[in-house]
């Protein structure tokens, strides 16, 4: 496979072209490819992702930030992003410096996949998703089973005018199955999903008994009348309590919603927002994790950043301006969703630590109420510090016992009172990253890992 | 860019490369080059200019008649060299070689005939698009001027131009042009002597003009959400009647229904069979492809089948299902102009790397008879007008949604009253003949239609809604 520093001289050619009219400018090329696979009952759809490459270049114009990007790495596409974006530089952008610290570093780096995207024949990924649909299908009473596994290599280069260079390769796996049941036009369904930085060897977490699990959900899902609604007690299962990390709480730390004062976290840095025994962390560089990154789009490194310890919230996530603004350094958070997107600070995989509680203490701990289980979505308020979560299912907590299961949920109220009220979290063992795309507003989706263990709390339910 | 050339080339290009290889059998090659301008606010000030983004690139799709079946291959790339569409071309048979459809004839139309004209071109946009977006960001920031404890924090523009081409191996060729202009902006209110935290109301909005001619009234009418948003409180739980305006069944209506009624579901056995009860009588849906001004119009789809208006729902009953060429074939019906490469998900336009798929483009509901807001809200009598879902969360497989009030209103005893946030709303969308789904709970309508992004309806009145609330 051709790799992108295969045209690296070109790239870096162009750039050089910017350097007299401006105090600092760089470049992002970005080449990615990837196999998809989608089976179920009606058809089977293999398809490979769209080769798609270009290379965004951004100058700083004395005021503000201007970008020209360009699909295509050839000569004469780059060029013509580096004469658009001279043309809109002035005299002020060579004589007043960018906000916050250039990143200088250089390095190449490349995530590990004990099973390769390219080792991985179509055949075997074939019979794979049809033995997980054919399997789903013997449970009986499942009217369809979805299969989707798909696997992407992603490439990315960053150069700029003060020395910065950086590569890095990255292949993310991800497999799901959703069991469909129906009756009397009534719909159901339940999934499974799983995703990380990695190969084909991800899709051993698609075992034999969660798919036959998902399946039996799928049915009693079809049958489950009505859930409680209101106020009460919850519990979140491990992805549910990664979400609520990373919409409910992360988007207000992203610094750039500080700089806008369109944070309900941005007087509470420095406070106590929930319990001694809640940490929040978000790690880009986490093993592994399905939003790792090994440098940033502004070619600063990923790290881990804890963001509430031990109850205390202490930092937020950085680009390079607002870490300027608030005497920090840049934390390795500043993203594009590709070479067409601008970029923002976002967060990578966020995730809520282990505490000390088994599933079965933190139920009876919660008496009634209702354990919310695989999340589907959630939206950010970062300004007003409400929380949006949806989950598939709930199951009912009654006398302290697990119950029946019960329809798609959806979680709200406000954040701080949620964090406030948390009364246990999970141990080590039902830790779990899951895979998810984060939008920043209702586009750039990227790659976000959300984790954490089961969680106990209290907040408002209702139907979704 | 300036006013649409039409002498985009992209897939006549790559298709000319394609035939000198000797490619047998049926394909298909949607090109599409396209610039997209973006301004982005940091409140009133300029903090990125993004001028322009250039995209261009080609999707193939190969038809391979296999054992009775189908079978499909798809492959697209951003490059546009001979040796990068040798690649395609390898890796959409190699696809083809594994896929499996339903469909039993790969017939592809020769020609698009002489379609109508349907006007979806900002012929000022495409002459001078910065300016045209300057413009329009300048009437937006205007627009906030002078007022007290109401400003924008942030805040986006793009403008997006595109040009497609289509080529086929039955010798069709065709040119079409399309103009995207979407804006998110966050208005916050703040200050006042009881020190209430600040509110936010957050506005998205998909169309094809860059026209700021409403934006002072638009204006207006967010700043006074951004402030009710300060005082609102959560509704009560249980069952009550609910008024859904256009701009929230916007998130909700079309991703449903244009799967539920499109050909994808009907293989999957879940699309209502013509004559199913699915709504009350007041309720008929339509497709409408060349709907003025809206997103997608066109007289032909993105397989050159020529559009048409499809009733989807007519007095309550199902009436048709929207069709591409292939699931068409897999159902024994001709195409109903219903192939695109497009999503309802996001605002996406990189339509080249999309497969084509049987959607809606605009789905229209029939409006109704109650003529103002002050009417619909005596229609409900008790009970709540949302104004703003955070997201409604919408299931195409169940087709169930919901989400949390952002804003919206009480309604006590038929008048719009006190601000409501928090709590959730939701139910399912289309269900069975006995069930209670919103299209079996619609007791009024609007008499106002109004477009936003893929839909054109009036509001809707729908009693019994599930609220999750304060007890």
């Amino acid at each position: 496979m051709p790799s992108l520093r295969d045209v690296e001289d070109e790239i870096a050619t162009a750039l050089r072209r910017v350097e007299p009219h401006t105090s600092y400018a760089e470049a992002m090329a970005e080449r990615s490819v990837g196999h998809r696979l989608r089976l179920d009952r009606s058809q089977t759809s293999i398809g490979v992702e769209p080769r798609v490459e270009g290379a965004v270049f951004r100058a700083w114009a004395g005021h503000e930030w201007v970008e020209t990007a360009s699909s295509g790495l050839d000569a004469k596409s780059l060029a013509a992003s580096v004469d658009a974006l001279r043309h809109r530089l002035t005299a002020d952008a060579k004589r007043t410096p960018p906000p916050g610290v250039s990143a200088t570093g250089s390095g190449e780096r490349e995530s590990e996949s004990k099973v390769p995207l390219e080792s991985f024949s179509v055949e075997h990924r074939l019979a794979l998703a049809k033995r997980l649909h054919d399997l789903a299908l013997s449970a009986g009473g499942i009217d369809n089973a979805i299969v989707n596994v798909n696997a992407s290599s992603e490439e990315r280069l960053f150069l700029s005018t003060v020395g910065a260079r950086r590569w890095h390769r990255i292949e993310r796996t991800r497999g799901s199955l959703a069991a469909v049941a129906m009756e009397n036009g009534k719909v159901e369904w339940d999934y499974i999903s799983y995703g990380e930085t990695g190969g084909w060897e991800v899709l051993d977490e698609l075992t034999d008994a969660r798919v036959l699990e998902v399946a039996a959900e799928a049915k009693a899902l079809l049958k489950a009348g009505s859930a409680p609604t209101g106020e009460m007690n919850v519990i979140l299962d491990p992805g549910t309590a990664g979400t609520f990390a990373h919409e409910s709480f992360g988007h207000g730390t992203e610094a750039d919603q500080l700089l806008r004062d369109r944070s309900y976290l941005k007087p509470l840095l420095g406070s106590m927002v929930g319990p001694e025994f809640l940490t929040l962390v978000d790690d880009g560089s986490y093993p592994r994790g399905w939003g790792s990154i090994f440098f940033d789009d502004e070619g600063h490194p990923s790290q881990r950043t804890v963001l509430v310890d031990r109850g205390k919230f202490v930092e937020v996530l950085h680009d390079r301006e607002s870490a300027a603004v608030f005497h920090r350094a840049a934390t390795g958070n500043t993203r594009r969703a590709d070479f067409l997107s601008r970029p923002f600070v976002r967060m990578t995989n966020t995730f809520v630590e282990p505490g000390d509680w088994t599933l079965d203490e933190l139920v009876k701990e919660a008496k009634n109420g209702l354990l919310l289980q695989n999340c589907t979505s959630g939206i950010e308020d970062p300004l007003g510090g409400q929380m949006q979560i949806k989950v598939k299912k709930a199951r009912r907590i009654v006398n302290g016992e697990l119950g029946p299961v019960g329809p798609s949920m959806a979680l709200s109220g406000k954040v701080l009172e949620f964090l406030q009220g948390i009364r246990g979290v999970g141990k080590a063992d039902e830790f779990v990253i899951s895979p998810g795309y984060c939008g920043k507003g209702h586009t750039d989706l990227i790659p976000a890992g959300t984790g954490g263990t089961y969680l106990l709390s209290h907040a408002l339910v209702g139907p979704a | 860019m300036s006013e649409p050339t039409f002498e985009a080339d992209t897939a006549f290009r790559a298709a000319d490369e394609v035939r000198r290889r000797g490619l047998a059998g049926a394909w298909d090659l949607f090109g599409e080059r396209a610039e997209r301008y973006e301004v982005h606010l940091n409140g009133t000030t300029r903090e990125y200019l993004r001028a322009p983004i250039r995209l261009e690139g080609v999707g193939l799709r190969v038809l391979r008649p296999r054992d009775g079946k189908m079978s499909i291959g798809f492959a697209a790339t951003s490059d546009r060299s001979p040796e990068s569409l040798a690649r395609a071309i390898e890796d959409a048979e190699a696809t083809a070689r594994y896929s499996r459809f339903p469909a039993t004839t790969s017939e592809l139309p020769a020609s698009a005939g002489s379609p109508d004209s349907v006007e979806s071109i900002d012929r000022d946009a495409w002459a001078n698009p910065l300016e045209s977006l300057d413009r329009y960001v300048h009437a937006l920031v205007s627009a906030f001027e002078g007022r007290d404890g109401v400003v924008p924090s942030f805040g986006s523009v793009h403008l997006t131009l595109a040009e497609s081409t289509l080529a086929n191996s039955a010798g069709l060729e065709h040119r079409s042009s399309r103009t995207l202009f979407d804006f998110e902006v966050a208005v916050k209110a703040f200050g006042g002597p009881e020190g209430r935290p600040p509110g936010e109301y957050w506005v998205t909005s998909r169309g094809v003009r860059v026209d700021p001619t409403h934006l002072k009234s638009d204006v207006d009418t967010w700043c006074d959400r951004a402030k009710d948003v300060r005082i609102a409180k959560p509704p009560s739980a249980g069952e009550q009647t609910v008024v859904l305006p256009p701009r929230v069944l916007t998130d909700v209506l079309p991703e449903i229904l244009s799967y539920r009624f499109s050909g994808a579901a009907s293989i999957r056995g879940i699309a209502p069979k013509a004559g199913d009860p699915v709504g009350t009588d007041r309720v008929s849906i339509w497709n409408d492809p060349k709907y003025p001004h809206a997103i997608g119009s066109s007289a032909v789809d993105d397989e050159g089948s020529p559009t048409a208006k499809t009733a989807l729902v007519a007095a309550g009953r199902a009436e048709s299902t929207l069709y591409d060429l292939l699931h068409g074939s897999a159902a024994g019906h001709p195409s109903t102009g219903s192939g695109l490469r497009d999503t309802m998900t996001y605002p996406g336009w990189d339509f080249f790397a999309v497969p084509v798929n049987p959607m809606a483009t605009t789905l229209v509901v029939g409006s109704g008879d109650i003529a103002s807001d002050a009417e619909l809200a005596e229609a409900a009598g008790d009970g709540i007008w949302v104004d703003q879902l955070g997201y409604a969360f919408p299931d195409p497989l169940s087709a169930a949604f919901g989400g949390e009030i952002r804003i919206g209103y009480r309604i006590r005893h038929g008048k719009i009253a006190e601000p409501l946030r928090g709590g959730t709303v939701g139910g399912v969308v289309i269900g069975g003949a006995d069930d209670r789904s919103v299209l079996n709970s619609v007791v009024g309508l609007g008499r106002r239609t109004e477009l936003t992004a893929h839909l054109a309806c009036p509001a809707l009145v729908v009693e019994k809604m599930g609220v999750g609330g304060a007890d």
